[in-house]
Formats: C-alpha cells, structure tokens, sequence
C-alpha cells in the first residue's frame, strides 16, 4: 500500500509539469500584455519598459517558464499584478468562502440525492422511476444560468426572502447562516437532477448484477439485500466521485460566487482572466491541478479500502 | 447468452450489424425515447432550414418597435422619452462649421443634391410579433429560431470534433498500449488535472471569436470522457478473436483499429456524442454568458441569455421564454434520446 | 499595581466621555463600487475607484468644493490660496499648522505633524524611477529642473534630500514650487489625489507593499481591506476640525445639504464599508434592499425606477413606488465624452485628404447617436456637440459640433467621393479594391449591444464591417501601437479644464492619449498657445476654432456624455454627486 502511495506521488511530477507548460504556453501566448493595464491613462514607452521589467515580461520565453518553475517549487507565486498583493494571501483569504459554498452543497447534494436515487433504482422501470427520471431530465435541459438569474431575481428581489448578495468576512459562521442559504438553494437546483440520475446508475448497475440474485435467491430479505450488499456496492464509485470532485470544492461555483459576490476563488479567478492577472490565474491552476491529483489518489485508496477485492497497480 | 454477438464471430459486421438492428426494434418499443427521436430530428430539420437560410432569414430586420411583449401578453405602454440633441444649454444662436471652413464643403453641397435617391419609407414598425422583439425592435421569434440554429451547429460539430480527437487518441493508446499509451495518459492527466472551465476561459481567450473557435474551444476541452472510455474498450478489444483473426489475414494496425474494432464500440460512441451534445450546449450558453460567445453578425442560445439579466430587471421576460422553451424541449429531448439508446444498444440487457 | 492599573482605565474612561472626534462609530455607511479598485498608493494608481478611497485618506493642498458648482477650488491643508508670481511660474503654499497624520507603528508613537516636506517627498514620489509611476507625467515636464534631475539619475535612486530649485520646502510650513511655463491648469493638477501627502516614514517602513498601507491626514484611515472585494475606512481620529466649507448655491440640495451639516465637525459616520458588485443586477437588488445606502442606477434599471418628469422636459422622476418610499433621485451630466477615434494614420480609414474625410463624416451620419440614447441608455445621456464637456470653462454651450444623423445624405456624399456600389452590393475603394472597416470591441454584453448599433450604421451606407473583439488590455496596446482602425473611446475629465480633453487630439500625445494619431499642425499650435492663457473671450475664440478643425476633419465620430442617476435612501443625509470627487464620504450622515 505505501510503496503504491509513493509510485502514485512519483507519478505526479510529470503530470505537474505538463499542466505547468500548458498553462504556461496557453497565458503567455494568449492572455494579454498586463503592462498596459498597469499604466494606466497616459503611458509613455519608458514607462511600460520599467513595468515590463519590473514583471519579467521583458525576458526569454524559456527564462519566464524557469522563473515560474521555481515560483512553483517554493510555493511562492509572487504578487498579483493588478492588486499588487501577495498571490498566496489573497488565495488564502478566498478558499473560506469557497469551500464555505461549496462544502454545504456537497454535504446536502448527498444527503438529498442519494436516498432519492436507491428509492428510485429499487423501483426500476415502476412509475416512481419514470416520473423522477422525466423530472430529472427535464430539470437539467435548463441552463444553471437561467437558475441563477431567476432564482436570485424571485427570491431575493421579489419575494425578498433572502438577502440579494453579500459576504461577512470577520464570521464565516455568520456569512453561511445569511448568505448561504440561497446560493445553496439554487445550487441544489442545478445539481440535484444530475446528481439523482448519476447516483441511481450506479444502483441500477448493481442490482443487475448475479449476486443480488442470488442473495435472493437465498431467501435474503429486500431491505437486507438493497441496503447491505447493493449500498455497499454502490457507494464505491460514489465515493470516488466524491472525492476526485473535492478539488472542485476548492474552486467553488463560479457562477455563484460571482452572482452573490461571494469573495471565494471562482470570483477570483474570473476577475484575474479577465485582467490577465498571470500570478493569481497560474497560482489557482497548479493548486487546483495538485488537489486533483492528490484526491484522485485518495479515491483509489478509498476504493482499496471499501472494498479489498480491488488490486492496486 | 449476453456477450455472445460480439465475441463469437470474427466477422465484425454482422456482429455490430445484429446490435444495431435489434437496438432499432428496442428503441421502437420505448414509446418516450421514439418520440424523443422525432423531437431531435424535427430539430435537426429546423436547423437544417435555418442553416440554408429557409427559415428565420430576415431575423436581424429590425421589424417592430424595441421591447415589446409578445402579442398575447399585456404590456403597460412605455412612455418614450423625447430624443435630445444635447443643445439644450444654448445661450445664443446655434454656430455651426460654415461651408467656408468646411473642407469638403463642394461635395456636401453635390451630395445633397442628389440624396433623394437615397430616400427610402421606413417600412412602419409592429406590435403585433409572437415572441415579442428585443432591444433592437427584432421579432424574438426570429432571433430564437436563429439562436437554435447557431446553437445546434455549434453542439453537434464540438460534439463530433470532441469525439473524433478522444476516439483517435484512445485508439491509439489503448491498441498500442506501452510507451504510446504512456505519453498519452500523460496528456490526458495533464487536461484533466485543469478544471474545465478554466480551460474553457483560457482557449476562448486565446483564439478569436465566432462559430470555428467555440467549436474548437468546446472540443479541446471535452475530449477526455471520450478518450478514456475509448482507450479501455481498445485495450479489451485487441486481444479478442476476431482481431486475431484479422491480424493472421494481415490487416495492418490502422486496419485493424479503425475497420474492425471501431464499428464494435460504435454504438458507445452514439451515446458519447449524445452527451456531449447536451453537455457542449449547454456550455456555449455560460461561455457567452462570460463574453465569449458567438460574433455580432450571429445570434445563440447563449448570446441570448446573455442579455437576460438586464432585460429581466426591466420585465422584459420574453427572450428568457423563447431560449428555455427551446434549449429545453431539445436538452430534454437529446437526454431521453441518450438514455433510451444506452438501454437498446446496451449488449448485456436482452 | 492593580490599583494604578484600575486608575488608568477610570481616567480613559473618563477621557472618553469627552468626544474625541465627532464621527459616530456606530454608523455605518455602505456603499458599492462597480468594479474593483487596485490599491492605495495614490501615486501608483489611476483608476476612478482607488482614488476615491485615497482621496478619503490623504490630503491635497487645494481641494474642490464639496457644494459649488461650477466646480471651484479652495485651500485645503493650506490656509489660503497659493500665491502666484506675475509671470506664473512661482507658486508658494502655507500649510496650517496643527494637521496630524492618522497614527502608525512607523511614527513610533509620536503624533506626527504634515510638513512642506512631506509634499516636496510626495511630489519627488511621482518621477521615482524606482516607483513607476503612471501619472508622473502630472509634474514631470511641469516642473522645473524634475525632468533634468529623473534623466541624470541613469539607473542610480533617487535622492530625496537633494534640494531641487523647482520644488522647495522653504520652511517647515512653506513649499514653494517653481513651473517651467506658466500653466493655467497647474492649480488643478495639484488638486489630483495624486499629488497628496504621504508620510516619508510610513512609505519606508512598507516599501514592498505601499499598496496596502495607506497613511494619510485625511477624514478616514484604512481599517480593512480585501482586494477586489471590500474596503472598510473608519473614521482617523486625528483628522483636524473641519466643517463644511462653503454653503454653494445656497437653494434646493445644497441649502438641504447646508442646514444639515452646517457648524458639524466632518466626518459624521464612522465607518464606510465599500463592496465591490460588479453585475448590475444583485448591484440594484442590494440597493432596494438597503444593503446599500445610495447607488448608481445601472442603465438596464431606468425603465423600471423612473420615467420622464412631464414638469421639466429632458429630466426623470422616479416612479411613484420608489418616491413613495422616500427614496430621492440625483441627475448629473458626467464630465466625459464618449467618440469612436478613427485611425488617421489607416491607409483605408485615415488622412486629410478629402476623399476620407467624406467616408469619416458619412459613418458618422449613419450613426444614430440620439436613437441609440434612447434605446441603449435609455435616455440617460446628451449628445456630444464639443470636445470640451457641458459646464467646463470654454465650452461653448451654442457649438453644434456633432453631424447630424443623415444616412441618405451619408450615401449620396459616399457617391460624390467615389465609393461605389459594386455587384454585390457593397461599397468598394474609390480604387475598386475591396473595402472592409474593421472596428474594435471588448466581448461584454454592452459592447454586443453597441456593436449591433455600429452594424445597422454601416449597413445604412453599404460598407462591410469587421469586428475585432479582444479584452481591453490587448486593444488598448493594440491603440498606442497604431494598429486598430475604430475604437470606441470615453475620457472623464481628470479635473475640469478644458485642456485635459483638447489633449486627447494634440499630436505629439499620439500614441499616448491620442489613439487616432491626429495630428494637425493648426490644432497643435492653437493647443499649445492656450496652456498659459487664462480664461478669457479670446481663449474661447481659439477653442471654438480648434472645435471647428475637428468637426471638419472628423477624426472621431461624436457620441455622448452619460448622466449620472443616483438613488438614494431616505435616511441618507449630505450626499451631492461631485463631478471629480466620486466618492464624499465624509459629507454623508445615516439618521436611521
């Protein structure tokens, strides 16, 4: 088990790498020349020169990739160009609000989600299924946007059941009993269907399988056989999928942060492509890219654990 | 015997042919995935009609007067603000550049002479549209028709482009496997490990904007589901018989790949493309929701959308109508469409 | 020991029922900026949104008055207006005694007085080499011997001790500044919060990160500050006497604005947290809700706040349902004009020659500005008739600058200039090649909206059009360089003379301010000639001709200047939109 750990860990400095160049080749070959931005109403050449060096625009290629390897390998991913901020305080203040979000949707998605989708498996094909399988689909054929937009326009605005948008930064306590509910609400809204149908699959698949009709066979009783051995089953590549899907926690929703103004790092990273704010962007990517590997190794172990058929290769 | 016609014969063809054949008869006999086959094809026409410029042709006229509500729905008449033309605070009389300061004042002076040529009537404005115009006075009917279009091309060409590049390198990781299949994996943990939307941001950042570059974008960043599936199916498929078989009458590698094990996992690929269908147009609505939609001369789903925020807060809720009757009944419809289609072409359900 | 502790704590207690300052730490004014600020360094910034928060924090020397309009200035930390030479170049300041900073580790505990030093130091910030900053401009080639000290210097730092003939602290309290040519818009440059005071400890002791750690003399300190997200001040408690200034007009708002703060020390509230809503819906959404406690009504929101008040013509009210909750209305022309700049050095689009001065002048006779007011800004903006706003000194309020909108005309004078319709029923080159204009864009849903409008404009004259859409940054490098041929363009006036917009056309800015390379030796002479001219008929008369040289050659085609809607809550006492001030805190009270 730890020497598959340690394999794994190996494993990843290649893929590291590989998002470090692509992220490298796809911002400085697209994202914009950022000393314009920072000169502000009247520049002069002399002035943009001093910014271009003073950012390290005005060095090799080669050299700039260098430069941001080793930003990586210290952690330290200099100051933000537009805020003037160091990356890591700013990313550090971001993550609570984030996983404040996203963390609660998690946590009520399953909670909500994965009853609904074994009732449904159990009656496979029965008018329950139908109905929910329609509504799911249905559900799903509409744009999250258009959940957003009316949502936050129907209950805070019309109905004013919430607050519009808003964010205390002293209490993230204070922030998720205020701020919390409608995002979470709305983000429900868009995850449940998927989530439902995703979930029942899984179920589904599992019930096929010889075994449940030989526990029946053998006389086991319903309830022992859905919620003992097909659960069980069942919630494997359900907690995969949780897991690999934790990095994306850290993210957080960026449509609702931006439309609530919650101050967490999807808010963040839309506001710094839209600047070309190289550091915050590639400080987000490499962070999100680590979470995703170190989580997807923790679903493998998960899955070994869950379930010691499993060999790990 | 549930494996059966795909393992026991080499002949590939009748083997995915028998698949095909009994996953029609299935399909027929689910009542709702039979009528969501009609639904997605009626589409594909109506796209077809709008794509040729049958249909929805003069949709950028600019036919009734701004924003007002579909002819069935009431709506409080606006009252329009007289136009201004910003002299309001003149003290004395207006001075204008006199022709003598004027440099091209000869040619004004020809030009006004002969502009009755150019004057036309201005067809008069309606009220009376189905969906309703927008902010330009055009018929929301129109534009959304337009929109499914556009949308609908975009889908369906990201879809098939994602399909293509994940099927190709699949099949080659999985069928060569080794060093190929290493490089490949590489690849792929190194799209995977980004999130999508950020790539999604940074290709559309990247390129220009229109159809060809969604397509692109769209693409680029939704080839790993295909890939990964495809690559696993290769990778069992090499060592079964009929690839043996095909190898021992000296079929070469590309042969192999593309004419005898791609037809067996062709009907996976029909569901892949189906969700991705649903899942590339639904991205396009929040791609051009964040400004990097389709150009000016065009008109989506998500171009659409886009200007529902403001309209909303002015109760404009007509273009907000028209997208989600549309982008649902045709989501909806793709989606059950998939769902019945895994269930008939699923070799193990009998 | 306990005792004496217990002794101290009575004698604060009992220092703090008398008010130390005036400002209520329990009130809380909440506001919004629509996009995010960069940081508060004031000679490192230039965006409208960080310096508004700085001019809360520091202190210039001169100051706008808070009610009068035309907008006049007034002394500031100094106790009267400048002493001017007779030949305009020496200017004194006397700077009041008794003006402290807000306190700081880097004070070391002591209070710390303003000095002439400190602006001589803040004024020497702007050229640092080592600072960059954008606006050194402001002073650099204005005062004398700064440009010959910065160029000297080849790559060695700046010396702050080093006595400049131009810029002198002639005692603790005296600064005196000497220009290279006298400069009618001086006075006004040092008004900009640029050119404010900061503490040569605090920028020292924080060198890495002056962004974050602004000290100043001014109404507020900088208690909390999450980038891109929220800005709170709090009251500085060491802020000096100050009430309101001048009572303005005297009538409607202002004598409202006058009899509620008249004899009371500023500032009232004690805290202004600002966040930063960058959509236009939860914006309004939060002001509706009074989680704002005034707020700019976003141009998609007219409809549904106010409509046109029958009683003055041009002018709204708001709809009964928002009056009758008390909430108040505030209309002001914005000091901007909105163009579209063609590029005069485009072999297509560019030249004085007059067969492109027609193509110039005929797409702006297809544009539609007064329709697209109406249906765009939703009758939030004026036409724009002179380079130099409404209201500025040298505007002539009776210049019909714009070309009126005439596509049949705009046609016929395509024709006269040679650009016939080909086959395929577009217009080509007098040449017969092939013309496409191509105009850039940003990707926001507004500029969608526009370019829709452009596209009717060059489908009324036949003309293909090209849309080049990229984010800001990259168009605006793409326009310093030359290389676009439209752009749509905004300036807001840095402060109100009339010169800060008639540079935007001045040659020898081409590539800086001047986007469109116009360059005209008549403009440029006539520009010059006015700089060191006071107001006078004989300056109009030079304004109102350099006005006609552009309306003729039409290097830009004229669009607007935006009115300014401000929705304020009934409790929301003081505020008076200010044409360069945008965000008065310190004149605002909250009387729940």
């Amino acid at each position: 088990m730890l020497g598959y750990i340690i394999r794994r860990l190996w494993q990843m400095i290649p893929t590291l790498f590989g998002v470090m160049l692509l992220v490298f080749v796809v911002f400085n070959w697209v994202g914009g020349d950022p000393s314009y931005i920072l000169a502000g109403k009247r520049l002069s050449p002399d002035a943009l020169a001093a910014i271009r060096a003073q950012l390290g625009l005005d060095q090799s290629l080669p050299a700039q990739f260098w430069l941001f390897v080793k930003q990586v390998a210290h952690l330290d991913f200099g100051l933000s160009w537009s805020l003037q901020q160091p990356v890591t305080r700013i990313l550090a203040e971001r993550i609570g609000p984030s996983l404040t979000l996203t963390g609660t949707l998690l946590v009520v998605e399953l909670c909500a989600a994965l009853p609904i989708a074994v009732l449904v498996a159990y009656y496979r094909a029965k008018l329950i299924d139908r109905v929910v399988t329609i509504v799911c689909t249905v559900a799903m054929s509409v744009s999250s946007l258009v959940y957003i937009i009316v949502g936050q326009y129907v209950l805070a605005y019309q109905a004013d059941w919430f607050p519009v948008q808003g964010w205390y930064d002293d209490s993230l306590l204070h922030s998720w009993l205020v701020f919390v509910p409608l995002p979470l609400i709305l983000g429900l809204a868009v995850s449940l269907a998927p989530d439902v149908r995703f979930y029942r699959s899984f179920v589904v698949e599992e019930l096929q399988q010889d075994y449940v009709r030989t526990a029946r066979a053998k006389g086991l009783s319903e309830r022992v056989v859905l919620f003992k051995h097909v659960l069980r089953n069942a919630l494997i590549p359900v907690v995969t999928t949780v897991a690999s899907s934790l990095p994306f926690l850290v993210l957080g929703s960026m449509l609702l942060e931006r439309f609530f103004g919650i101050p967490g790092m999807g808010n963040e990273l839309l506001a710094a492509v839209d600047k070309s704010d190289f550091p915050i962007i590639k400080a987000i990517t490499i962070t999100i890219a680590v979470a995703t590997m170190v989580f997807n190794l923790l679903a493998d172990v998960l899955y070994k654990w869950i379930d010691p058929r499993v060999e790990l290769k | 015997m549930p494996t059966s016609n795909v393992a026991s014969s080499a002949a590939t063809e009748p083997a995915s042919r028998s698949l095909w054949s009994l996953g029609w008869q299935r399909l027929k006999r689910d009542r709702v995935g039979y009528v969501s086959l009609w639904v997605v094809v009626f589409f594909m026409v109506l796209g077809a009609a709008v794509w040729s410029g049958l249909l929805a042709r003069g949709w950028d006229q600019e036919v009734g007067n701004p924003n007002t509500a579909p002819m069935w729905a009431a709506q409080e008449k606006l009252q329009h603000t007289g136009t201004s033309d910003g002299m309001e605070g003149a003290t004395g009389p207006i001075i204008r550049l006199t022709p003598a300061e004027d440099p091209i004042a000869d040619m004004l002076a020809a030009a006004e002479h002969n502009k009755s040529k150019y004057q036309t009537m201005e067809a008069p404005k309606t009220d009376a549209l189905i969906l309703g115009s927008d902010q330009r006075g055009r018929s929301v009917f129109e534009k959304v028709l337009q929109g499914t279009g556009t949308s609908m091309l975009v889908g369906i060409f990201g879809a098939l482009l994602s399909v293509a590049l994940g099927t190709v390198l699949g099949a080659f990781a999985g069928y060569f496997g080794g060093k190929t299949d290493d490089f490949l994996m590489w690849f792929y943990s190194v799209f995977t490990s980004v999130p999508d939307m950020l790539l999604l941001l940074a290709f559309a950042a990247v390129a220009g904007r229109g159809f060809t570059t969604l397509i692109l974008v769209l693409s680029f960043t939704s080839w790993t589901g295909v890939f990964r599936l495809v690559r696993a199916e290769y990778m069992k498929q090499r060592s079964r018989e009929y690839v043996q078989a095909a190898d021992a009458i000296g079929a070469s590698h590309l042969s192999r790949m593309f004419v005898h094990i791609l037809p067996n996992i062709s009907h996976l690929l029909l569901v892949q493309f189906s969700l991705l269908l649903v899942g590339l147009i639904k991205y396009e609505v929040i791609l051009s929701f964040l400004g990097f939609g389709v150009g000016v001369k065009q008109v989506s789903w998500g171009s659409i959308l886009g200007e529902v925020p403001t309209e909303l807060m002015q109760g404009y809720w007509w273009q907000l109508l028209g997208v989600v009757i549309m982008m649902s009944t045709l989501v909806t419809a793709v989606s059950m469409l998939t769902d019945a289609l895994r269930d008939a072409l699923d070799p193990k359900v009998k | 020991m306990i005792k004496k502790g217990l002794l101290i704590a009575a004698l604060l207690m009992g220092a703090g029922l008398v008010p130390v300052y005036a400002a209520d730490m329990n009130k809380v004014l909440r506001v919004s900026y629509p996009a995010p600020e960069v940081g508060f360094d004031p000679v490192k910034t230039t965006d409208l949104y960080s310096s508004s928060i700085s001019s809360n924090i520091f202190d210039t020397l001169v100051a706008y008055d808070y009610l009068s309009r035309p907008l006049k200035l007034i002394p500031n930390t100094i106790s009267a207006m400048p002493e001017i030479s007779a030949d305009g170049k020496v200017y004194t300041f006397h700077i009041r005694k008794g003006i402290y900073f807000a306190d700081d580790p880097a004070f070391k505990g002591k209070k710390r007085e303003l000095t002439a030093e400190d602006y001589a130091y803040s004024l020497k910030r702007l050229v640092d080499p080592a600072v960059h900053s954008p606006t050194g401009y402001l002073v650099e080639d204005v005062i004398e011997g700064l440009h010959d000290y910065v160029k000297s210097l080849n790559g060695k730092a700046l010396d702050y001790d080093k006595p400049l003939p131009g810029l002198r602290a002639l005692d603790r309290y005296t600064l005196q500044i000497r220009l290279k040519e006298p400069n009618s818009s001086f006075i006004y440059i040092v008004a900009m919060s640029h050119l404010a005071a900061v503490a040569r400890e605090v920028i020292e002791a924080n060198v890495a990160n002056t962004m974050a750690h602004p000290v100043g003399t001014g109404p507020y300190r900088l208690a909390e500050w999450k980038p891109g997200n929220k800005i709170v001040l709090e009251a500085n408690p060491n802020f000096r006497d100050y009430t309101l200034p001048t009572e303005g007009s005297g009538k409607g708002l202002d004598a409202q604005i006058a009899a509620d703060l008249k004899g009371k020390k500023l500032p009232l509230v004690g805290r202004v947290e600002v966040s930063i809503i960058e959509e236009e819906q939860p914006r309004w959404l939060s002001f509706v809700n009074q989680q704002l406690d005034y707020a700019g009504v976003p141009f998609s929101a007219v409809n549904t706040i106010m409509q046109p008040d029958p009683a003055r013509p041009g002018a709204f009210k708001l709809l009964k349902k928002w009056s009758n909750m008390g909430i108040q209305l505030q209309q002001e022309l914005a000091p901007e004009v909105t163009y579209t700049y063609f590029n005069m050095k485009d072999p297509v689009i560019g030249g004085e020659d007059k067969q492109h001065i027609a193509l110039r002048r005929a797409i702006s006779m297809a544009y539609d500005v007064q329709r697209e007011i109406r249906d765009i800004r939703k009758g939030q903006a004026k036409p724009m008739q002179n380079i130099i706003p409404r209201g500025f000194v040298g505007n002539d309020p009776n210049y019909h600058g714009a070309v009126d909108y005439d596509p049949a005309l705009a046609n016929a004078l395509l024709d006269e200039a040679g650009y016939k319709i080909g086959p395929d029923g577009f217009r080509a080159n007098p040449d017969g090649s092939r013309l496409e204009l191509e105009m850039a864009t940003s990707p926001s849903a507004l500029d969608r909206i526009y370019n829709e409008a452009w596209q009717s404009a060059f489908d009324r004259i036949k003309i293909h059009l090209r849309f080049k859409v990229a984010k800001w940054n990259e168009l605006y490098k793409a326009a310093t360089e030359g290389k676009l041929q439209m752009w749509g363009s905004a300036w807001t006036a840095d402060y109100p003379g009339a010169d800060n917009f008639l540079q935007l056309l001045y040659g020898p800015n081409s590539g800086q301010t001047n986007n469109g390379n116009f360059q005209n030796k008549e403009y440029d002479e006539l520009y010059r000639k006015t700089l060191s001219m006071q107001d006078s008929p004989e300056r109009n008369a030079i304004y109102l001709r350099m006005n006609k040289i552009v309306t003729g050659l039409a290097p830009w085609a004229y669009q607007d200047a935006r009115i300014n809607n401000y929705v304020i809550n009934p409790y929301v006492h003081g505020f008076k939109q200010h044409p360069i001030y945008y965000s008065p805190f310190m004149f605002i009270d909250i009387r729940k």
